[in-house]
């Protein structure tokens, strides 16, 4: 049975719902073996983690066709790569700056980009990503592709003016982009309360006309119906749509983040009553929809797959240091060596 | 002499600089209860209050460009950016106004603002977060662009950064964040637009800040036996102490310049000829510039170790103006 406080339960398929479990599943028991291995000292740099993001990731991977742009944003990063369809060898082999990683070792756990795939990769100059995107779909528009473009954001990014100009342009030619703000109350130790005076994020849309809406983003249904709403006006031409997707942020903002801007009790309470891996859980095996020994054989097989990533990360190369000088331009430059035309 | 690292020097001198004028006020991303991506604010919000040390929303436009009318209306603000790298994202305000309005005035507007950010690669943070700065902001006439070495010179450089009545960029180096070093229990600045010869030597002048500084020691411990090497870090890039420079190779007649900034249009280039110009006819060889070799930085530890000059490059360098 289905129960009544899980009121978008019913409207979506099975399919949909084995779906969005999977996605969850993996975002989380991936970034588990990403924090392990952050501890060995494997993973070097900073690696930001998606707990308490995976919802709305996976509602926003699920809604998605396969030939839709990601432009992703904020610090939530892994899990949208993984519901962008990156295989975890690949993202691992990057967060470790192994040579078979998608950037050969260039970018790392902010920066991985698959072409192939439609990511289109990340400005880890916080909120510096939005612009492009738009341009993507100015792409996709005059290219006539039908494909859409979604680009995410934090609820910090959101202070910056190009966010503003990115939703600017999007409503003056009516681009197929789908922005999402990922709020999570935090950027870094600066709440959102702090932060702005408005109810919602989703209101900044309100001055430009764009459809705004403000979701819980810790339910996978909410997301991915209101995504797959958004992608499919994007799709028939009827322009930009603007979503919060309210999360909470389950760890620090970095891993060893003390957060002594946080009260306990506040995470405390976070952690149990937001965490979207556990509720989604309880609610499908309560539902019926799968078994608790199901759901346990789904966590073993992502848990295989994701050592199997850290082994494949492991037994990579190095990029070779001569390929740092690599990618820097493409050349050569036009008519370069051809002399004067 | 009693040691500090460079966040507690930097720590240091803003405390001392807000305790003294009460003009003076921190703004930034998470320098309030967070105290600093790398603990330099870190008590100040409880000492000062939420007035006077002010966390910011996200937005580096607003910090250095609010920064540069509060100065203009008065205050001495002390401005954060987590990394230098996001200086570009308020390039406007840097190249544009921050730069410009002061001479646009005819000298009436006066900015006396710092803008404090570390710099330089090395913690694999990827091409985004890795940058050294110095090039592009002291390439703007208008701008006063100093980078800290020491914590000595990180302490000193910062107070006078705050005192002084120009917009001052000041350059920490993240690598160099748990570097200890001597700073007196006295209270002391030091003077802006002056390099300091840190090492003496007879043969070859090196002239280095930051991290490549201390490579640039490194480098001349290993040819000790053999070669001389004197040692300038200029503390201000811009505008630069030529003099100094000039002075110690006039003495040894070699010069190598080791940046961390890539090379192309770079500080290398610009101190090379600013010497070969100016001193020509004391150099016993052509200068030797060491830089990042006009690539971003990339993330891959074997990929940023390739680009950032190594002590070894610095030896090369050294060896090869022989
Ligand atoms: C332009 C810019 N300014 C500052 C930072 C440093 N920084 C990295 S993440 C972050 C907070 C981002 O908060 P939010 O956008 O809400 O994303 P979240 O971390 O919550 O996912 C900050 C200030 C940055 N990366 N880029
Ligand atoms: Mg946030």
């Amino acid at each position: 049975m289905v129960s009544d406080t899980n009121p978008h339960f019913e409207d979506v398929d099975a399919e949909t719902v084995d779906e969005l479990l999977e996605q969850m599943v993996r975002i989380r028991r991936f970034e588990e073996g990403v924090l392990d291995e952050f501890s060995e000292g494997s993973v070097p740099g900073f690696v930001h983690l998606c707990h308490g993001h995976e919802a709305s990731h996976a509602g926003m991977g699920v809604a998605m066709q396969p030939d839709d742009w990601l432009a992703v944003g904020g610090s939530r990063l892994h899990g949208q790569y993984i519901v962008k369809g990156v295989p975890f060898d690949e993202i691992m082999a990057e967060l470790f700056g192994k040579a078979t990683g998608p950037n050969g070792g260039k970018g790392g756990s902010m920066h991985l980009a698959d072409v192939d795939r439609h990511l289109y990769g990340h400005a880890a100059t916080i909120g510096s990503g939005q612009n492009p995107a738009a341009g993507l779909a100015l792409a996709q528009q005059m290219r006539e592709t039908g494909n859409v473009v979604l680009s995410t954001i934090g609820d910090g990014g959101t202070s910056r003016g190009s966010f503003h100009t990115a939703l600017v342009f999007a409503a003056a030619w009516n681009l197929p982009v789908v922005y999402i703000i990922e709020n999570n109350g935090f950027a870094i130790s600066y709440s959102t309360q702090q932060q702005v005076g408005i109810d919602s994020l989703a209101d900044y849309g309100k001055p430009l006309n764009i459809p705004s809406y403000s979701i819980d983003g810790s339910d996978p249904v909410a997301v991915y119906e209101t995504i797959s709403e958004a992608i499919t006006r994007a799709r028939e031409g009827g322009g930009p749509t603007l979503v919060e997707s309210r999360v909470t942020r389950l760890r620090g903002h970095f891993e060893g983040d003390k957060q002594a801007y946080r009260t306990e009790e506040e995470a405390r309470e976070s952690n149990a009553e937001r965490d979207p891996v556990t509720n989604f859980q309880e609610r499908v095996i309560e539902a019926g929809h799968i078994t608790a020994e199901a759901y346990d054989a789904l966590v073993d097989e992502i848990d295989d797959e994701v050592g199997a990533a850290i082994q494949f990360a492991k037994d990579s190369p190095d990029p070779a240091p001569s390929t740092a000088y690599e990618d820097v331009l493409r050349l050569p430059l036009y008519g370069q060596g051809e002399g004067d035309a | 002499m009693r040691e500090l690292n460079q966040v507690q020097a930097i720590r240091e001198a803003l405390d001392e600089e807000l305790e003294r004028d009460e003009t003076v006020y921190l703004s930034g991303e998470d320098v309030g209860t967070f105290g600093g991506n790398f603990g330099e604010t870190q008590g100040l919000v409880d000492k000062y209050g939420t007035e006077r040390v002010r966390d910011t929303p996200l937005s580096e436009i607003g910090i250095v460009g609010h920064a540069l009318g509060a100065s203009i209306g008065g205050l001495r603000p002390v401005a954060e950016l987590q990394f230098a790298d996001f200086a570009a994202t308020a390039g406007e305000e840097f190249i544009n106004q921050i730069a410009k309005m002061p001479y646009i005035s005819g000298g009436r507007l006066k900015a006396p603002m710092t803008v404090l950010a570390p710099s330089g690669a090395g913690i694999r943070a990827g091409a985004q977060h890795s940058q050294s700065v110095h090039a592009w902001t002291g390439h703007q006439p208008g701008l006063v662009v100093v980078a800290a070495t020491t914590p000595y010179d990180a302490k000193g450089l910062l107070k006078s950064a705050i005192r002084d009545d120009n917009p001052v960029f000041v350059l920490a180096h993240k690598k160099l964040m748990g570097f200890k070093g001597e700073v007196p229990e006295e209270p002391y600045t030091l003077p802006l637009g002056e390099a300091v010869v840190e090492r003496e030597g007879e043969d070859v002048t090196v002239v280095a800040t930051q991290r490549l500084y201390h490579r640039s020691v490194e480098a001349a411990e290993e040819l000790a036996e053999d070669v001389s090497v004197e040692i300038v870090n200029p503390r201000t890039f811009s505008p630069l102490d030529v003099e100094t420079i000039a002075e110690s190779v006039r003495k040894t007649g070699r010069l190598v310049v080791v940046d961390e900034t890539p090379l192309r249009y770079g500080t290398q280039g610009y101190i090379a000829s600013r010497i070969a110009d100016e001193e020509f006819f004391s150099l016993d060889a052509p200068p030797r510039t060491v830089g990042v070799e006009d690539t971003p930085i990339p993330f891959s530890p074997t990929l940023e170790d390739e680009v950032i000059p190594s002590t070894s490059k610095i030896v090369d360098a050294i060896e090869s103006v022989f």
